[in-house]
């Protein structure tokens, strides 16, 4: 009999991934959020089959190549459909090869930084007395700051260096998700279903593993989204600014080293790389708005 | 496997034996202000509050919003600590309940028997069940975290547990936000019960579902409780409910309890003027159970400065002088008047009973001195004024000793704490 009742063949991992499809589906109803998703997924495509889309010819492809015989083509050049840069670089290869140095850059640092707030925010928020106190003044000093300019001051200290960008970006974005995940903690703590796992006497552990880690993902994952576009913003102003590599695949030092051209009509060289990173950042906050909706799970199989 | 289970346990229980006591349980909350946040004094929301269960019978908590209903409730689960005052628990032990019995005061194993045997529901059925949670996981919980059950014999015990609620099979792959508020609370009710404990804490259980589905829950839990001998600590400020539910009755009034007994004895025989105007105020077991309960005059006191004596004497209908009168009754009487409050300069409280108001004109005195004597205060108040005069800008008052107002006996289990109708008068 029970090989034979539909709801045994059913399973929670099925459910779970039943309902993130819902999810998807209810993102995607969204035109905005869908556009967003779009986007998204041809950029990532891009930065996943660079190697494919745009093989390199030097050892290594993070360096933009460079033909001395083909400075300053337009766009629309046989062999260089979006132009050269006044080293002969193709700017093609720059856009293609600089959405993977931005997947790198914002998957680098929202990982790192999700891990390091949701642990600072955690101390925080279950230890609480002085260390809470202390850590939240650290993160409030840290928030008055615009990220941007912090971000500078840090790269700058640093020195002009692409890893140098990556690590001042850690060190000012995981101050959101600390404070996130205290705020969520102390929510969830006092709600009646921790209440209840309380009355029934599971562990501290479990309450948090169970209770307020999956409760507390949807606010960290909207802002991980949104974070995967404002970084890629913030380092491109880095990089724009001087303090990356020269002579990099990378958008933000793409830009900066064409706009010298600008005033003698070459705008190529740095509008299409600008357009990318606009894109990046509008692609990820549009879904990152979103999914703060969809995720909601008390709308959520309403619609 | 699960009757076996079960009669097993309902042999070692002996209806009628003391469950859990509750004695002179107090719990005081902390009021801060400032930016050093300093303690300015505490609600007092549970005040000197005692009372038994005893195993296999539903005890009914009435009283209005705010009386520190919730807070007892938590107590009793365990799930606040008391500010003072004592939690036993028979865990089976033997014996009459004593200190080796305080729920805060047990070695480890027992302290885990009485964890386990006491379950509660809360009122808010969406914010009781972890919204990521599916129903299986949410239910089967309680038997992991004892290792009760895994794996598929988990999946038979958590569907047993659903239909004894009256849901089923089809719905242990599902998220609470699928079901409606009826069904979310039958969740709440099984997880309570997947442990089969002794005592159930339920707080409000129906007063947030609509009242087709009210009954529907209290039908549930009425049968749940003649099947497995359970006794249901019921809080709720419908006193319809209790007259439906409850064994006994208690009533409480600003974080103390002002009357208990036998529920037919509180509906048809009430002793304190309060749980009398909580009647009159809803006696029909057909009344919309929407409509509030409470038709008395003004307002409740605030719980951190609670009147003296019977704290509910600044409301009471029928209140004498020995009810507690004191110069806070005078200071609420002039904050209800504006332009008298605004006229007061001080208050020189030489006693609880005695104090010198001053004010910042003649006229102002004058008033408040008329007023004391004349009908805008209650004749019990104006007997209890000992003294009264009028001294230039200022009015000195005295007002008579009085005894504490306690529980007394009224019948058979019948307590009040009412000066009036107790021993020979
Ligand atoms: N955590 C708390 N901190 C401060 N005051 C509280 C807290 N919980 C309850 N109170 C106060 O205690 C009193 C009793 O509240 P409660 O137990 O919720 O009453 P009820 O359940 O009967 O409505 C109220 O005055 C309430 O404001
Ligand atoms: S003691 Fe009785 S009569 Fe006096 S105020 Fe209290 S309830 Fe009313
Ligand atoms: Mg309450």
């Amino acid at each position: 009999m029970a090989m034979t009742d539909p709801i045994l063949s059913e399973s929670a991992a099925k459910v779970r991934l039943r309902r993130q499809g819902e999810v998807l589906r209810s993102l995607m109803t969204n035109p905005t959020t869908a556009l967003g998703m779009i986007i998204i997924i041809l950029l990532l495509g891009m930065a996943i089959f660079a190697p494919y889309l745009m093989p390199p010819n030097i050892p290594d492809p993070y360096q933009m190549p460079r033909d001395w015989g083909a400075t300053r083509m337009p766009p629309g050049t046989p062999g260089h459909p979006l132009g050269t840069t006044n080293q002969g670089g193709d700017v093609l290869y720059g856009v293609v090869w600089g959405s993977r140095s931005s997947l790198q850059m914002s998957l680098i640092v929202v990982s790192v930084t999700v891990v390091i707030g949701v642990v600072i925010g955690s101390i925080a928020g279950i230890v609480g007395g002085w260390i809470d106190e202390a850590l939240m003044r650290v993160v409030d000093i840290f928030l008055s700051i615009p990220e941007l300019i912090f971000a500078l001051a840090v790269a700058a200290i640093l020195g002009p260096s692409f890893t140098n960008i990556i690590l001042s970006l850690c060190i000012v974005f995981w101050v959101k998700y600390a404070r996130i995940m205290r705020a969520q903690i102390i929510l969830i703590r006092q709600s009646d279903y921790v209440q209840a796992a309380r009355v029934m006497g599971d562990s501290r552990f479990n309450i948090f593993r169970r209770d307020i880690l999956p409760n507390a993902s949807t606010p960290i994952a909207v802002q991980a989204t949104l974070d995967m576009g404002n970084i890629v913003l913030v380092g491109a102003t880095l990089s724009f600014i001087g303090l990356s590599e020269s002579g990099i695949a990378e958008w933000g030092v793409l830009v900066s080293e064409g706009q010298a051209g600008i005033a003698s009509g070459r705008w190529w060289a740095s509008t299409f790389p600008g357009l990318m990173i606009f894109l990046w950042a509008l692609a990820f906050n549009l879904v990152g708005d979103g999914l703060r909706d969809a995720l909601d799970p008390r709308t959520e199989g309403k619609r | 496997m699960m009757q076996q289970r079960l009669s097993e346990k309902s042999a070692q229980r002996k209806a009628g034996d003391t469950l859990l006591s509750v004695r002179n349980l107090c719990k005081h909350f902390p009021i801060r202000e400032g930016i050093l946040q300093s303690t300015v004094g505490h609600v007092r929301a549970v005040d000197g509050v005692s009372f038994d269960i005893r195993r296999g019978e539903t005890v009914g908590l009435v009283g209005e919003s705010g009386c520190g209903k919730t807070t007892l409730s938590q107590c009793v689960a365990g799930l606040t600590t008391p500010t003072s005052g004592e939690i036993l628990f028979d865990t089976g032990r033997g014996g009459p309940l004593g200190q080796e019995d305080r729920i805060d005061a047990m070695p480890r194993d027992r302290y885990r028997t009485y964890r386990r045997n006491t379950q509660m529901v809360f009122q808010d059925n969406f914010a009781s069940l972890n919204p990521r949670e599916l129903v299986i996981d949410c239910i089967g919980r309680p038997l992991r975290v004892y290792n009760e059950a895994s794996g598929s014999e988990l999946t038979e015990r958590v569907v047993e547990l659903l239909e004894q609620v009256g849901l089923g099979r089809q719905h242990l792959y599902r998220y609470p936000h699928q079901f409606s508020g009826g069904q979310r609370q039958r969740i709440s009710i099984a997880r309570a019960l997947a442990l089969d404990p002794e005592l159930i804490v339920l707080d409000e259980p129906t007063s947030a579902l609509d009242v087709s589905v009210q009954a529907q829950i209290l039908n549930l839990l009425w049968d749940l409780q003649k099947h497995r001998h359970l006794a249901y600590l019921f809080v709720t400020h419908d006193l319809s409910v209790v007259r439906h539910m409850a064994d006994r009755t208690v009533t409480m009034y600003l974080g103390r309890v002002v009357e208990q007994g036998p529920t037919e004895t509180i509906f048809g025989n009430a002793a304190h003027p309060y749980t009398k105007a909580l009647l009159a105020a809803k006696p029909d077991l057909d009344d919309d159970p929407s409509v509030p309960i409470a038709t008395l005059e003004g307002v409740v006191p605030d719980p951190a400065r609670p009147p003296k004596g019977c704290r509910f004497h600044t409301r009471c209908p029928v209140a004498t002088p020995d009810c507690g009168w004191e110069v806070d009754d005078i200071v609420r009487l002039l904050e209800a008047d504006e332009t008298l409050f605004q006229s007061l300069q001080g208050v020189a409280r030489k006693t609880d009973l005695e104090a010198g108001l001053t004010f910042a004109d003649e006229t102002a005195a004058a008033a408040l001195h008329a007023a004391l004597g004349s009908d805008r205060v209650p004749l019990a108040m104006r007997t209890a004024t000992e003294t009264l005069d009028l001294n230039g800008k200022t009015v000195n008052i005295r007002f008579r000793e009085t005894e504490e107002v306690s529980l007394t006996d009224r019948g058979e289990g019948h307590q009040a704490a009412c000066v009036l109708g107790r021993g020979g008068q």
